[in-house]
């Protein structure tokens, strides 16, 4: 069968990367190959995007594949602290590694309330700096083993020359 | 081939650049160097096609365009998205006769706008994150609440 596109994001590496895996190829196979080639510690675990759980190690890449390919995560965190600092509040959660900024910013917005159009108005920014990752970013790729957290603030997404609402 | 060619010839070829696509947000259509055409999914699930004007990738930054395909030349006034919010402030028909998006990673766009280095720095273009960096802006605008398709399609 064809290989899967493996689309991966990785403690410390801030850029996707790619690799191919026959959809037999079991996910702990996959994870000491990603392991060796980013000179990863031994105790780094795989996520799939946005499911917090650890995967069964056992299982196949084809088993967590979609159309797409597969998205995974592998870090040494089980869990990242993310922080989220909004007009005098912040929000604590712990989610995997493999969680996206669009799924930070989600939960940050039905926790504040937020309509989704609000929502929409508003982006993630990592505190102290004037960085937005994109949406499809893992929070893993900006936390650091053994802080294991990040913190945002959750700023208005500026409209060019102050263009008016529609 | 010409360095900024083989540059994005090379930026292209991310994983990041072939995610998208493999997502359906936006395609390759075609590349006629120094022009690369990307149609870029909307929330409508058009795919309104963007020319990219790309001398000197990826240190100088990219200037885009909406693009009429099948006539092969500039999207007609009347086709772009409607004029409203945020997406009629980028997609202009009243700035340069509508040849290029009004954002602050655009060459053209940037020009006379110091103040958006300051103001708008998370959207000044970043070379290292090259035509991504471009795409996620167009992609987000098509996709947001202030689109909504043409009133003459």
């Amino acid at each position: 069968m064809k290989d899967i596109d493996i689309f991966y994001q990785v403690e410390g590496v801030p850029e996707i990367q790619h690799i191919s895996a026959p959809p037999e190829e079991t996910l702990a196979a996959l994870k000491a190959r990603i392991k060796a080639k980013h000179a990863i510690g031994d105790d780094a675990a795989l996520f799939v995007e946005d499911d917090d759980g650890d995967v069964d190690d056992a299982k196949t890449v084809g088993a967590v594949a979609t159309p797409a390919g597969a998205k995974l995560h592998v870090h040494r965190c089980r869990r990242v602290l993310a922080t989220v600092a909004f007009a005098g509040k912040l929000l604590e959660h712990k989610f995997g590694p493999g969680a996206t900024v669009a799924r930070v910013k989600q939960w940050a917005a039905q926790q504040l309330g937020m309509s989704k159009e609000d929502a929409g108005e508003h982006a993630l920014q990592i505190s102290g700096t004037q960085d937005r990752p994109t949406p499809s970013t893992h929070i893993g790729t900006l936390a650091k083993c053994p802080a294991c957290r990040v913190a945002f603030d959750l700023v208005p997404d500026e409209r060019i020359n102050g263009a008016p609402a529609a | 081939m010409r360095p900024d060619e083989r540059a994005f010839r090379a930026d292209v070829s991310r994983p990041a650049f072939k995610l998208a696509e493999l997502e359906g947000r936006w395609r390759l259509e075609t590349i006629a160097w120094p022009h690369a055409f990307i149609a870029v999914k909307a929330r409508d699930n058009r795919l309104p096609t963007l020319r990219f004007e790309l001398s000197g990738f990826p240190d100088a930054p990219p200037t885009a365009g909406l693009w009429d395909a099948d006539r092969n030349g500039p999207l007609a006034h009347h086709l772009f998205p409607k004029k409203q919010g945020r997406v009629g402030a980028v997609f202009r028909t009243d700035w340069k006769g509508g040849s290029a998006l009004y954002l602050p990673c655009d060459r053209e766009a940037v020009q006379g706008h110091d103040n958006w280095r300051t103001e708008m720095p998370s959207k000044i273009w970043r070379p290292a994150d090259g035509i991504v960096q471009y795409l996620e802006l167009a992609h987000e605008l098509l996709n947001s609440r202030d689109y909504a398709r043409p009133d003459q399609p």
